[in-house]
């Protein structure tokens, strides 16, 4: 890893005023849909935005504004923006999204085929 | 290679997880978590009366929620589960912390805990925790 970059990059994202960081997420999937949950405390729904555009599910969100910088400081509320790849086995049509206490929960339906199917044994 | 750093493996892990600590610093508050090892993250400001601490826990059960304040410390304790079962659903990715937590903050202010105001909004829990009488500034009049 070329640390003089990374430095230095740290550095400009720090002297930024507002940063942008990448929430932490959990995925997971079921029989039927994949479930995305993302950390985005301080968001409100009015600061949050979801969008699909054709295989990738883009999610920002905008903390809002404090007034004052605290004395002292381990986070700080910023922009959260991250890009995830979607395949065409799923449904972005009945895609739906929920923000609950700084968490963007998003659900895609797999699509019809992708989904496990019982078949039932006829016995004789 | 120096016989000092080969001596001593925790001294050459020490100083490179202070290299990692360096690089993490400018990235998200889950990234330096693991690395402070407290959660939640928190921030104070001051006022003339006030003391404010916020506190970066999103998604947690408000029911678990716990604010106790005792002398000069506050107390938050909190839970949160798992959304999904590991053994019903697969993970892709698992990054967001979750399960029980504690964590005590001592701030060098005697503290009223009955004026004490907890809220809860978009996964920051804000208090305003009144300084004690004493503690707060008085204006002194000053007489010719």
């Amino acid at each position: 890893m070329d640390t003089t970059t990374s430095r230095t990059e740290t550095q400009a994202a720090a002297e930024r005023e507002i940063v942008t960081l990448a929430p932490p997420v959990d995925i997971y999937e079921t029989d039927t849909a994949f479930v995305l949950l993302a950390d985005m405390p301080g968001v409100a729904p009015d600061g949050l935005e979801v969008i699909v555009e054709r295989n990738t599910l883009r999610i920002r969100g905008r903390a809002e504004e404090k007034t004052g910088e605290p004395e002292y400081q381990e986070f700080e509320l910023g922009n959260y923006q991250s890009t995830f790849a979607i395949t065409d086995d799923l449904d972005t049509e009945r895609i739906s999204a929920a923000l609950r206490d700084g968490v963007l929960r998003v659900e895609i339906p797999k699509s019809e085929r992708l989904r496990p199917k019982k078949i039932p044994v006829a016995t004789e | 290679m120096d016989p000092r750093s080969a001596g001593s493996p925790w001294q050459e892990m020490r100083r490179l997880q202070q290299q990692m600590e360096h690089l993490f610093s400018g990235l998200s508050p889950a990234l330096r978590r693991p690395l402070t090892g407290e959660y939640p993250s928190i921030n104070i400001s001051r006022s003339d009366d006030t003391m404010i601490v916020d506190a970066a826990c999103p998604g947690m059960e408000r029911d678990k929620l716990e604010v106790t304040v005792v002398g000069e410390s506050v107390s938050i304790r909190g839970e949160r589960k798992s959304e999904a079962d590991s053994a019903q659903v697969r993970y892709h990715r698992r990054e967001r912390p979750s399960g029980t937590f504690a964590r005590t903050v001592v701030l060098d202010e005697r503290l009223d805990p009955d004026r004490t105001d907890a809220t809860y909004t978009h996964g920051i829990l804000h208090l305003r925790l009144a300084r004690a009488q004493e503690a707060a500034p008085k204006r002194i009049s000053i007489t010719s």
